[in-house]
């Protein structure tokens, strides 16, 4: 448990710092890579909702800090992190197996990570380009940001996950 | 009531939920982004410390294009200052007192120069951060240049940090003029593409053709007149209504920002005080009385 918090710290700690740079970056003037989500996928299902919400919380407000984009990260953190236990089990079918798990390729298999990840991404994208985009009228950009952003983003996260995940094997 | 206490204990998460919800909407909903704690912006401690360290390692990369730019421009104002002496032989030998009165007139404006440590271009609102902050005398509300023009206006200062509006940031209002035929009119940026801000209510009656220079008005205490803000590209016929609007090509390049000089007019606490006066009609009613 004490090894799963310092990791876990850790890859709060890198993953805030790698994203701050790469919200930099907006590729062709539509694809900005997101990637910090991934914290958010990864807390155990079974973790108190409480912890979970403060996580998310507090996760978007240091991307907010950075980005002088008081509150947005947070509050779409806040909303996925919201519907994350509903969408994994719109995957995953509910048994004890499943009840303690660390969502990931290795745990639940690609196929079922990919469709999860995919789902909170898209989430993810749209709140936050929206939220973004609340006083501009250019609705047709804000849908090629989402969609781009959606997929660079999601690329991303896979690798991710395959690089965190080397060891880990199917929990039991 | 023991129901009622069940069901609050039941639902504990999602009232957690809903004060964090409702934080981060009164951060996010805030009509003023001129007041904002300094500590959530990235103008505080522990993201200015993270973007000197960035920029520590990226500053390097583009020195090149810089010293260009710097050439350039020197070369720009050495031929200005030729020039300005040539014009101020000739009136000397016209008005022979003119050395008298130069030298009583003193710059209202002194300058601390930063470094750019943190930049965006692609937001909705951009802001920038420079490694300077209040024990370097930068203050909220000091216009800051590049050396190719406005770059825009200090507004949240940490101790060794600050926090400054950029000009492509929709918050920013800026009074400009056309400097060929003095045409006034407010420069603001739509959201779109950083090169390009755009300058509305300009009079009907001036002609505004591709290439004129817009300059600073001097109307504002942040800014002296005549420093560079842009190019006109071309008529903007979606803003234009009563008045003109034309699309302003930036002089300053936003994406390759490095260094800055914040402005301090000296003027800037007396002329603040001089408005405000003006505008309080209890101020008025007082010196009535008298």
């Amino acid at each position: 448990m004490a090894k799963n918090t310092i990791q876990f710290i850790g890859l709060f700690v890198v993953l805030v710092l790698v994203q701050v740079i790469f919200s930099k970056i907006m590729l062709f003037n539509v694809a900005t890579p997101i990637i910090f989500i991934y914290l958010l996928f990864r807390l155990p299902i079974s973790m108190s909702l409480n912890a979970v919400f403060t996580i998310a919380f507090f996760s978007g407000l240091a991307i907010d800090m950075f980005n002088n984009t008081q509150g947005m990260n947070a509050l779409a953190c806040l909303l996925v992190s919201a519907i994350r236990t509903k969408v994994f089990y719109a995957f995953v079918t509910r048994d004890d197996e499943t009840s303690n798990i660390i969502p990931s390729c290795k745990s639940v298999g690609t196929g079922t990570y990919m469709k999860y990840a995919g789902t909170l991404m898209l989430i993810y994208c749209f709140l936050i380009f929206f939220i973004q985009a609340f006083t501009f009228h250019n609705v047709l950009l804000t849908i090629a940001r989402v969609i781009c952003s959606f997929v660079l983003s999601l690329i991303l996260i896979y690798g991710i996950d395959s690089l965190v995940d080397t060891r880990r094997e199917k929990r039991s | 009531m023991n129901n009622l206490l069940q069901f609050l204990v039941k639902h504990v998460p999602w009232f957690v939920f809903i004060i964090y919800v409702v934080i981060s909407c009164i951060l996010l909903f805030r009509s003023n982004p001129y007041q904002q704690s300094v500590y959530l912006s990235s103008a505080n401690g522990i993201s200015s410390t993270v973007y000197e360290g960035y920029s520590g390692i990226s500053s390097y990369f583009g020195l090149k294009s810089v010293n260009e730019d710097l050439q350039a421009r020197n070369t720009e104002l050495e031929l200005e200052v030729a020039q300005l002496k040539k014009q101020l032989n000739n009136y000397k030998l016209q008005i022979p007192d003119t050395t008298g009165i130069l030298a009583k007139s003193k710059p209202d404006f002194t300058y601390v120069v930063a470094n750019v440590i943190s930049n965006s271009v692609a937001q909705p609102a951009n802001f920038i951060t420079i490694d300077r902050g209040s024990e370097d005398g930068i203050v909220p509300e000091m216009g800051v240049v590049g050396h190719n023009g406005v770059v825009g206006i200090v507004n949240v200062v940490g101790k060794h940090s600050a926090r400054i509006i950029s000009l492509i940031n929709p918050y920013i209002r800026l009074s400009c003029k056309v400097k060929k035929n003095g045409k006034f009119g407010t420069l603001k940026w739509i959201g779109e593409d950083y090169r390009y801000a755009t300058l509305t209510e300009l009079p009907r009656d001036g002609k505004y053709t591709k290439g004129d220079s817009v300059v600073t008005s001097g109307y504002s205490a942040l800014f002296p007149e005549g420093i560079m803000v842009g190019i006109v590209e071309g008529e903007d016929k979606t803003q234009s209504s009563n008045f003109m609007a034309v699309k302003v090509r930036l002089s300053t390049d936003f994406s390759q920002l490095k260094n800055v000089s914040a402005l301090n007019n000296k003027m800037r606490v007396e002329l603040k005080a001089l408005e405000s006066k003006d505008n309080d009609p209890s101020g008025a009613k007082k010196e009535e009385k008298k």
